[in-house]
């Protein structure tokens, strides 16, 4: 393992970024050339709107995850913690409006600023509460944020009822926010949630890489045991790693919210959390703690969206569906070709023995099934969709299947 | 003169235990003060107290003639005094620099991390030190000698003058000792106070001044070093004299096991190439044959090797019993009746939260079965034997095995091998980390495990170890194989010459 970033002191060329920024690119123009609508080319402003704001929202979470995997933790309640903001920030709204106003466009600014205030302190709460799971009870980050990520969405809609209740007279799932100052934020939601989103990442580099807190971050997550012994208050380093992705899922609830114009706790955000492990993960962060850069994150945010909506407008499906297959591969794929170098050269073999054997019409009938549903989406090659996925898994059992007989030749 | 720490009636009680009664002794300015004892005697717990990573006991403790009570390690810095322990602390990612000042991290007057000031500055106390490294490396990529003076670095750097080590020496090469020592002998000019905790008495006699002894968290006395010998303070730690048993007398040499000829294991990622190249050894049945060699020798890769461990991508030839082999997983070994103790009985070796008969049982489950479920009763039958047959002390066959000793531990280890019957045992450095009383039993039980016929290859990082167990030793020295001794040519010089060549 070779680690990386600032923390060590010395500049180490940061090849997980050169690497993203290479793909990123080769996606980019590659969906530009291939894609039979030229989407990128006949509405530039609008794809890069997509891409940017995308982005940002996803980036803004992952920076708050790269922070806790760097710290040795995980936090997976992040896609609730969005629900659980904007709910909270909705609900304040709800408050200061009028009490026959359900469209909530009757708040003054101090209700704004309190609804602001109070989505961004409900992340602050889950975050002291994560770590008092964490430090005091003693339950496994997983353990604790899991149970977070399922109680607090529920915790969101009963939110949602009761408050909806009391004021309303009726209950409802979710309320509606057509407040000025959201409306505009919605109608400006590229460009702030974009300089919001570099502005927290260019904080949160300097946090990492220039200051003491960083560096006890990094230590922390390469060795609790040394950080504690060397005087770190570590329970201390985990409260800010918890309370920072809180707050960072928090941020993310006010502008999902904005965009939508609507807070419905029930599906808000949902999976946001793997995606935004899965982009700090791409971008460099290893699980067991200890490494892990800003810039690795932010490349790793813009390359799964670049990724996701190059799938979008080659096949035209709705980009949901493929998301979470897109989000695996590439997860697989990344973590892979990190390892990929020690790979070969310690001459471990990709596919030993008859686990290996198995893999391989594994991957194929998943590459065939992949192909044959792809293809029905493309233009063209309709009737031919079985066809061409038989083609393609076969030539993948063919590819693998010279691959093992190489490295059975190789080793004796 | 004032000691500059004296302890004074310290107990220090966990529940159930007596870790340390009533210990009084006291440490000199600039002096270089060994604390010896067996694995449990209370040498660690004392240390824990001073250096306050443990604040709650009973008596005194005072430094520079002022009582102290610490409240944490920062407490105990401020007062001079610093910990180096016998597991290094470093976080491996981190630059050797970041680590010297974790925690104390110099800063620029905006409050950010002043990386050049610290660099320069652990560079000097490096240089200082002998350890001519990159302050900007990572430390997990720095060898354990050098890890270790980054330690040391990171204690100077708090002005120091109470150096506590713990087992300074245990995984360092020859090299790397004497240059510890060239160190410490540094320090204590500058008038630097050491406690030293240590097993090994040869060390202990060519650096400490005084020698206190603990035995079961009592103090059993301290002494000038002159005014004793180290067979006497062996004999304090233990509580009674150890016989030096002639352990090779009537041993009888059988067929032969193994035959290893032109063995080389390539080492791709490494510059060397190989990590091992052209070893040829034999083993017999009903001998020990003993590898000597520094870390990093290739003594645990050519067990590995035999063993199936290490990718069987190697060339030369293996014979069992006049049969090629060429392991590729270890359970093919097992199968054919070889067994391997490996080193680092935590990482390695024991399962901490399976009890003691699930231990054992582990690798001969299938003689356990009934009806294709493991049968607890059969289990506990199965493993009644070896327990009795290498003595290892437990409350009963499901105890947790953390509750054991080292030395039990270890015995419950290699009774799990031995229940695969096997012909060849393969131990390497059985012995680390075990305390004098247990480490003769575990001899007695190799002794006799090679009586009944076994052939035994064993490893050690301890000399004496070899010359008192092994019927041959071999020497290896950066993979190569240097020199292959009979028990009467063997000598520490000889075997350390051989292991230092090149």
């Amino acid at each position: 393992m070779t680690p990386s970033g600032p923390a060590l002191g010395g500049w180490l060329p940061p090849r997980t970024e050169l690497a993203l920024l290479a793909a990123i690119v080769v996606v980019f123009v590659g969906t530009g050339w291939l894609d039979p609508n030229g989407t990128y080319f006949n509405s530039w402003a609008e794809s890069r709107d997509i891409i940017l704001r995308n982005t940002a929202l996803l980036g803004i979470i992952a920076l708050g995850a790269a922070v806790v995997i760097i710290a040795g933790g995980i936090d997976l309640s992040a896609g609730s913690m969005v629900a659980f903001s904007a709910t909270t920030c909705a609900l304040i709204l709800t408050l200061c409006a009028d009490a026959d106003d359900r469209r909530l466009v009757t708040v003054g600014p101090v209700g704004i600023a309190l609804a602001v205030g109070g989505a961004m302190l409900s992340g602050l709460l889950v975050g002291t509460l994560h770590t008092w799971l964490i430090t005091s009870i003693r339950l496994p980050p997983f353990v604790a944020t899991l149970a977070t990520l399922v109680g607090l969405r529920s915790f969101a809609r009963a939110m949602c009822l009761y408050v909806t209740r009391t004021r309303w007279g009726s209950e409802s799932q979710q309320i509606n926010v057509n407040t000025p100052f959201f409306a505009w934020l919605k109608e400006h939601n590229v460009w702030i949630t974009t300089a919001t989103f570099l502005g927290l990442a260019v904080v949160t580099w300097i946090v990492l890489s220039r200051t003491v807190l960083g560096r006890h971050l990094y230590a922390l997550g390469g060795n609790e045991q040394a950080a504690r012994l060397s005087g770190i208050r570590t329970e201390n380093v985990k409260w800010f790693a918890y309370c920072f992705s809180s707050l960072t899922a928090a941020l993310a609830g006010i502008f999902l919210m904005a965009d939508s114009s609507v807070a419905q706790p029930g599906q808000l955000a949902r999976g946001y959390e793997l995606n935004a492990i899965a982009a700090a993960v791409v971008g460099g962060c290893s699980l067991q703690g200890g490494v892990g850069t800003v810039s690795g994150t932010v490349l790793g945010a813009l390359f799964l969206r670049v990724v996701i909506d190059a799938v979008s407008k080659l096949i035209k499906a709705s980009a949901d569906v493929y998301e979470g297959m897109i989000v695996g591969i590439i997860v697989a794929l990344a973590v892979t070709l990190t390892q990929f170098g020690q790979l070969a050269r310690t001459g471990r073999a990709l596919f030993p023995g008859t686990r290996g054997l198995a893999a391989i019409p594994t991957i194929a009938t998943f590459a065939a099934l992949l192909a044959t549903m792809g293809a029905a989406n493309v233009e063209g090659l309709a009737g031919r969709t079985g066809l061409l996925g038989l083609a393609v898994g076969v030539a993948v059992l063919g590819l693998l299947g010279a691959v093992r007989w190489m490295e059975g030749r190789r080793s004796p | 003169m004032t000691p500059i720490v004296a302890f004074d009636s310290v107990t220090k009680r966990f529940p159930g235990v007596v870790a340390l009664a009533d210990v009084s002794f006291d440490l000199a300015p600039g002096e270089c003060h060994a604390i010896c004892g067996e694995n449990g005697a209370g040498k660690s717990t004392l240390m824990k107290i001073l250096s306050g990573v443990i604040t709650d006991y009973e008596g005194e403790i005072r430094v520079r003639g002022t009582p102290v009570r610490f409240t944490g390690t920062r407490d105990a810095e401020r007062a001079g005094i610093a910990i180096i322990h016998q597991e290094l602390n470093l976080v491996e990612q981190l630059s050797a620099a970041a680590n010297i000042f974790l925690g104390r991290e110099r800063r620029t007057p905006l409050g950010l991390l002043d990386d050049s000031a610290m660099i320069r500055e652990a560079g000097e106390l490096l240089a200082g030190l002998e350890c001519p490294i990159d302050p900007r490396v990572a430390a997990g990529t720095l060898r354990v000698g050098d890890q270790q003076l980054v330690e040391i670095a990171k204690a100077l750097s708090l002005r120091t003058d109470i150096l506590i080590m713990d087992e300074p020496t245990s995984a360092l090469t020859e090299a790397e000792v004497a240059r510890l020592e060239r160190v410490i002998a540094r320090l204590r000019a500058q008038g630097t106070s050491i406690l030293s905790i240590s097993h090994k008495m040869d060390e202990v006699f060519r650096l400490a001044d005084r020698i206190t002894v603990l035995r079961d968290g009592r103090h059993v006395r301290s002494v000038e070093r002159a005014a004793t010998t180290p067979r006497e303070v062996t004999g304090w730690m233990v509580g009674r004299e150890i016989a030096d048993h002639d352990f090779h007398g009537s041993r009888q040499r059988g067929a032969r096991l193994l035959e290893i000829r032109d063995l080389t294991v390539p080492w791709p990622e490494h510059p060397r190439g190989y990590r091992l190249r052209d070893v040829s050894l034999d083993l017999h049945a009903g001998e020990i044959l003993g590898v000597a060699g520094l870390m990093g020798a290739g003594r645990t890769e050519l067990l590995e090797t035999i063993f199936g461990v290490l990718p069987p991508s190697w060339t030369g030839s293996i014979r069992l019993e006049g049969r090629p082999v060429r392991f590729s997983h270890p359970r093919e070994a097992c199968a054919a009746r070889i067994a391997m103790v490996t080193e680092d009985r935590k990482r390695l070796g024991l399962f901490p939260d399976l009890d003691v008969a699930a231990n054992i049982s582990l690798c001969s489950l299938a003689a356990t079965l009934r009806g294709g479920l493991v049968n607890r009763s059969r289990e506990e039958d199965l493993v009644a034997g070896p327990i009795r047959s290498t003595g290892v002390k437990t409350p009963g066959p499901h105890a947790a095995i953390t509750g054991l000793s080292g030395g039990n531990q270890q015995k419950c280890i290699i009774s799990r091998w031995l229940l695969t019957q096997p012909r060849v045992l393969l131990l390497d450095d059985p012995t680390r980390g075990i305390d004098v009383g247990a480490k003769a039993d575990l001899y007695h039980l190799i002794d006799r495990l090679c009586r009944e016929g076994l052939g035994v290859i064993l490893t050690s990082s301890e000399l004496p170890e070899l010359l008192t167990l092994a019927d041959r030793i071999i020497v290896l020295a950066e993979g190569r194989l240097t020199a292959e001794l009979s028990r009467a040519e063997a000598t520490e010089q000889r075997i350390m010459e051989a292991a230092t060549a090149s």
